[in-house]
C-alpha cells in the first residue's frame, strides 16, 4: 500500500470502524475495487471527481434552494469512492430489516386497532397518546392487505467494532432513493467496467417491484388503476426525486390543486375531464395531506381525501399515522415489539436510549451529559439535537432547561463513534463517517429490499452528523453478489 | 383501422393528461419559440447596426421586447453592447431572453414525466449555458454574433431533440400549439414593428433595407431570393410572410400546423370544448386565406395585422379556458 499516490497516505482514526481497512490492511469486499483505482494518478482521479459533477449538473440532478428571487441550484455533494458490503453483511441487514419491519407493521395495525401490546403492559398507553404523531382518526380504520408501511428508509450505523445498529425507521416519507438510482448511473460513468467487474448487484429493479406493490393495492375491480405520486410542487427540495420516479414507473405525478374529491371518490383534473384516481403514492406529510381533517391551512393537500381513504376508495401510500412508530421514545420499544408479536430475538440491534420522562434516566443522563446524544422525539432531518461530546456548557444548559419542561419529547442515546470509509476530497483520500439507508418495499406478496441504499457522508472533517440537510453528501453503495473472487489471492 | 387508432391511443397515454400538465407544455413550447424568435432577431439587428444602415435604432426592439421603465430603455440609448445585455441577460427585463429560457426549464421540470429525459436535459443545458460567465463575456467583449450562434444552436438542439425523441402523443401536440402559435404571433409581432417604423408608408421609390433584415430575423431571406430572383419588392415580401405556405415563418403556415395538431386530439377532447376551439383557428385561417392585402392599402394592412393579432390571442385564451381548466 505505500508508495501509491491514493493510498498511501490514509489514516485511520482511533476506535472507528472503517468500511475500506482493518489493522492487516484492505477488507476483502474493498480489494477488487482498490488494485482497480490504487495506480490512478491524483490528476485522473480528479478528473473523474470533475466528470462526476458535472453529469449531475447537466441532468438536473439538483435541488434548488430559493432564498431571494432566483433559486441557487445544488447538487447533492457526491462523493466517487463506492461504499461496499459483502454478501454476507448484506445478508444479515437483509434479515434484520425485514423482521423488524414485519413486527413495525404489526405494531402499527394493532395500536390503531386493538392495542393488544398496550393491554399486555409491553408499551405504555401514556407513552403512545402523549405522541403528537398519533393520529386519532386513522383508529379503526382497515387499510388493504393491513399494510401500513409499504416504503421505509432504515438508518443503520456502525459502532468502533463494526456491529450494525439500527438508528431510525423512517416509515413516513423517506426520500433519497432516486439518489441510489442516479448515484449508481454515475458510477459506471466515471468507473467503466469495476461494477461488472466487482459482481456488483443491481439496484435498477427498484422502480418495478414499487410500481407492482401500488398497483395491487386498487381496490376497483380493472386492470389497469390509475396510480398516481403525490408531490408538494417544485419548490420542494426533493422535487427532482420525485420527478424521478414518477418517470421510471410511468405514472402520473400530480400536486394537491390536480385532485380533487366528490363522494368520497378522488379524481384527478386532465384535458378530458375528471379521471377516478386508485392509489396515490403521497410525498406530502400527514400533517398537509387533507386541510379539512389535518393543517387548515395547508395549500398542499386535498380536501377530502381523508375521507376517501377511510372508505376504502382510494389506497394511500404510506398509510398515514405511521409517525407514531417513528417516534424516538417509541423506537425504544421496538425490541421488545419484535419478542411481543413475533416471538424472535431482534437481529439488528436497537442504540439504548433513555426516556427522560423518567426522572432516574433524567438524572443518569444529566450527569453524563458529555457522552449523550440528546434528541427531540418527533424532530427527524439532524435537527433538533446536541450531541454531548461537541456542545458547550450553554448549549448544554439550554437543552437541561427544555427538557425539564417537557420530558416526554426527549431522549438520549450514548454517543455511537460511526464508522468511516474513504472519501475523495482535495485529491487526497480521507475518512469520513457514513450511514446506509437501504430501501425496503413492503407488498402483498411480502418484503424487497433492493440490494444497495444510500450511503451518506459527513463531509466536514469529525463530524457525526450525515443528512443532507446538515451538510451531508452521498455514496453509491455497492453490494457483492458473491465473496470476492481475489480475497483469498491478495 | 379504427381498432388500431384505439391501440395508438392507447400507447400513448392518450386521454390522462392532466390540464396542469397541458398548460405547462404548452408554455414551454411557447417561451422556447419566443427565444429562437429573440435570438434570431438580435442577431439580424446587431449585424445591421454594424452595417451600411445611417439611423438605425435599436429604440422600436427595446419597446416591444422590455417590460423596463420607458426612462431605463431610453437611457440604455444605442449602445448594442448594453441593449443586447438589456434584452438578454437582464432579469429584471421580464421579456429577456434569459427569463424565457428560465420560465420554460420551470415549466419543463414540472412536466419531466411527460416530456422525454433527453428534452429536459437539453433545456436543462440551456438553462446552464445562457448562464455561463463565457456567453457573457463573449457577449461583450468578444464577438456577439459568436454568442448569438451558440444561443440559437442550442435552440435548434431542442428542436432536434423534441423531433427525435418525443411520443406522438398529447404532449407532442401540444408541444406543437404553443410552437406554431407563438411563432404565428411573433411573425405578425414582427412585421408589425417593421412597418410601424416606416409609418406602414411601403411606396418608396428607393429599396427599403428594413424589409430584407426582416427576412432575415424570419430564416426567409434565401427563399425569397429563389422565389424572385432578386426581384425586391415590399409586396413580393408581404406575400411570403402572410400567405406562403412553404415558408415555416408564414401567418398561413403557422396557422395550417396549428390546426393540423390540434386536430388531433380530436379523440382526447371533449366534444364541447373541441368545438369552441376548431371555430376560432378555423375562422382565424380562413380570416387570412381570404383576404387581399396590398402595400399601398396601408390602413387595411393596419387593420388587418391587428385582427390577426388579436384572434390569436383569442385562441390562446380558450386554450387555457377549455383545455387548462383556467377560468
Amino acid at each position: 500500500m505505500e508508495g501509491h499516490p491514493l493510498l498511501g497516505n490514509y489514516h485511520n482514526q482511533p476506535r472507528v470502524w472503517d468500511e475500506m481497512f482493518d489493522a492487516a490492511g484492505i477488507r476483502p469486499a474493498y480489494q477488487q475495487f482498490v488494485s482497480s483505482i490504487q495506480d490512478l494518478s491524483v490528476d485522473e482521479m480528479t478528473h473523474k471527481d470533475e466528470l462526476a459533477k458535472k453529469l449531475f449538473m447537466s441532468q438536473g440532478i439538483t435541488f434548488t434552494v430559493y432564498s431571494s428571487g432566483e433559486g441557487i441550484e445544488k447538487i447533492f455533494p457526491f462523493d466517487i469512492v463506492p461504499r461496499i458490503l459483502e454478501a454476507a453483511e448484506w445478508k444479515h441487514i437483509e434479515a434484520g430489516i425485514k423482521q423488524r419491519l414485519k413486527a413495525l407493521n404489526i405494531f402499527l395495525k394493532d395500536i390503531y386497532n386493538q392495542q393488544f401490546i398496550i393491554n399486555d403492559g409491553i408499551v405504555p398507553a401514556k407513552l403512545i397518546y402523549s405522541c403528537p404523531n398519533f393520529v386519532r382518526q386513522m383508529v379503526n380504520v382497515n387499510v388493504p392487505f393491513d399494510i401500513y408501511t409499504h416504503i421505509s428508509g432504515i438508518d443503520l450505523i456502525r459502532d468502533h467494532d463494526g456491529t450494525y445498529y439500527v438508528l431510525e425507521d423512517n416509515l413516513r416519507t423517506p426520500s433519497g432513493v432516486s439518489y441510489m438510482l442516479e448515484n449508481r448511473s454515475i458510477t459506471y460513468r466515471i468507473f467503466p467496467d469495476l461494477l461488472p467487474k466487482n459482481n456488483v448487484r443491481s439496484v435498477k429493479d427498484y422502480p418495478d417491484l414499487l410500481l407492482k406493490n401500488l398497483v395491487a393495492l386498487a381496490n376497483r375491480q380493472k386492470s389497469d388503476p390509475t396510480v398516481v405520486l403525490l408531490t408538494p410542487g417544485i419548490y420542494n427540495s426533493a422535487y427532482f426525486e420525485h420527478t424521478t420516479l414518477a418517470r421510471l414507473m410511468g405514472i402520473e405525478l400530480v400536486e394537491g390543486s390536480d385532485l380533487v374529491v366528490d363522494n368520497h371518490r378522488v379524481y384527478m383534473k386532465t384535458t378530458t375531464g375528471l379521471k377516478q384516481v386508485d392509489v396515490i403514492y403521497r410525498r406530502v406529510d400527514d400533517d398537509f395531506i387533507d386541510p379539512l381533517v389535518f393543517r387548515p391551512d395547508s395549500m398542499l393537500g386535498v380536501p377530502g381525501i381523508y375521507g376517501a381513504y377511510r372508505t376504502g376508495h382510494v389506497a394511500i401510500v404510506n398509510a398515514m399515522g405511521n409517525g407514531v412508530a417513528d417516534d424516538k421514545a417509541v423506537y425504544a420499544f421496538v425490541p421488545d415489539m419484535i419478542r411481543y408479536y413475533l416471538n424472535e430475538e431482534p437481529i439488528l440491534k436497537n442504540v439504548p436510549t433513555y426516556q427522560l420522562a423518567d426522572p432516574d434516566n433524567r438524572k443518569l443522563v444529566f450527569k453524563n451529559m458529555d457522552q449523550m446524544v440528546i434528541k427531540r422525539t418527533n424532530e427527524s432531518g439532524g435537527y433538533g439535537m446536541l450531541i454531548g461530546s461537541a456542545a458547550t456548557e450553554k448549549e448544554m444548559k439550554a437543552f437541561r432547561v427544555a427538557i425539564e419542561e417537557d420530558p416526554r419529547s426527549f431522549i438520549a442515546q450514548p454517543i455511537i463513534s460511526l464508522s468511516s470509509a474513504p472519501c475523495y476530497i482535495n485529491g487526497v483520500l480521507q475518512p469520513r463517517r457514513v450511514d446506509l439507508r437501504p430501501y425496503a418495499l413492503y407488498g402483498p406478496e411480502g418484503i424487497d429490499i433492493v440490494p444497495g441504499g444510500l450511503t451518506r457522508v459527513a463531509l466536514k472533517e469529525g463530524s457525526l452528523v450525515v443528512n443532507s440537510s446538515q451538510g451531508g453528501g452521498s455514496k453509491d453503495t455497492w453490494v457483492l453478489a458473491s465473496p470476492n473472487p481475489s480475497a483469498g489471492g491478495a | 383501422m379504427r381498432k388500431n387508432k384505439l391501440l395508438n391511443r392507447k400507447r400513448s397515454g392518450g386521454g390522462y393528461m392532466l390540464s396542469r400538465v397541458a398548460d405547462s407544455v404548452f408554455w414551454m413550447a411557447r417561451y422556447m419559440e419566443r427565444t429562437n424568435g429573440m435570438l434570431r432577431i438580435l442577431r439580424t439587428n446587431y449585424i445591421s447596426s454594424q452595417d451600411e444602415v445611417k439611423d438605425f435604432s435599436w429604440q422600436p426592439l427595446l419597446l416591444s421586447h422590455s417590460d423596463a421603465p420607458a426612462e431605463e430603455v431610453t437611457s440604455i440609448g444605442n449602445n448594442s453592447a448594453k441593449v443586447l445585455q438589456h434584452l438578454l441577460f437582464e432579469r429584471n427585463n421580464g421579456a429577456s431572453v434569459i427569463n424565457n429560457i428560465t420560465r420554460a426549464r420551470e415549466n419543463a421540470r414540472a412536466v419531466q414525466d411527460h416530456i422525454t429525459k433527453e428534452v429536459w436535459q437539453c433545456l436543462n443545458d440551456y438553462y446552464h449555458l445562457i448562464r455561463s460567465k463565457h456567453i457573457q463575456s463573449q457577449l461583450q467583449q468578444g464577438d456577439p454574433v459568436s454568442a448569438l450562434d451558440a444561443l440559437i444552436h442550442h435552440g435548434m438542439l431542442y428542436h432536434g431533440t423534441v423531433d427525435i425523441t418525443m411520443a406522438r402523443g398529447e404532449a407532442f401536440n401540444y408541444l406543437n400549439i404553443g410552437k406554431f402559435l407563438e411563432r404565428a404571433i411573433l411573425t405578425a409581432d414582427m412585421l408589425n414593428i417593421k412597418l410601424t417604423e416606416l409609418n406602414y408608408n411601403l411606396q418608396q421609390p428607393k429599396e427599403v433595407p428594413a424589409l430584407r433584415y426582416l427576412l432575415y430575423s424570419l430564416s426567409g431571406y434565401e427563399l425569397y431570393l429563389k422565389t424572385h430572383r432578386g426581384n425586391f419588392q415590399a409586396d413580393h415580401v408581404l406575400q411570403q410572410i402572410l400567405y406562403n405556405n412553404n415558408f415555416p415563418h408564414s401567418v398561413a403556415y403557422c396557422l395550417g400546423q396549428l390546426f393540423r395538431y390540434f386536430q388531433r386530439l380530436e379523440t382526447e377532447s371533449l366534444p364541447e370544448s373541441y368545438k369552441q376551439l376548431e371555430f376560432l383557428i378555423g375562422r382565424a385561417m380562413n380570416n387570412v386565406r381570404y383576404s387581399s392585402i396590398r402595400p399601398s392599402e396601408s390602413e387595411h394592412l393596419k387593420e388587418f395585422l391587428q385582427q390577426t393579432r388579436s384572434e390569436l390571442f383569442n385562441i390562446a385564451a380558450a386554450f387555457n379556458q377549455y383545455y387548462f381548466g383556467n377560468s
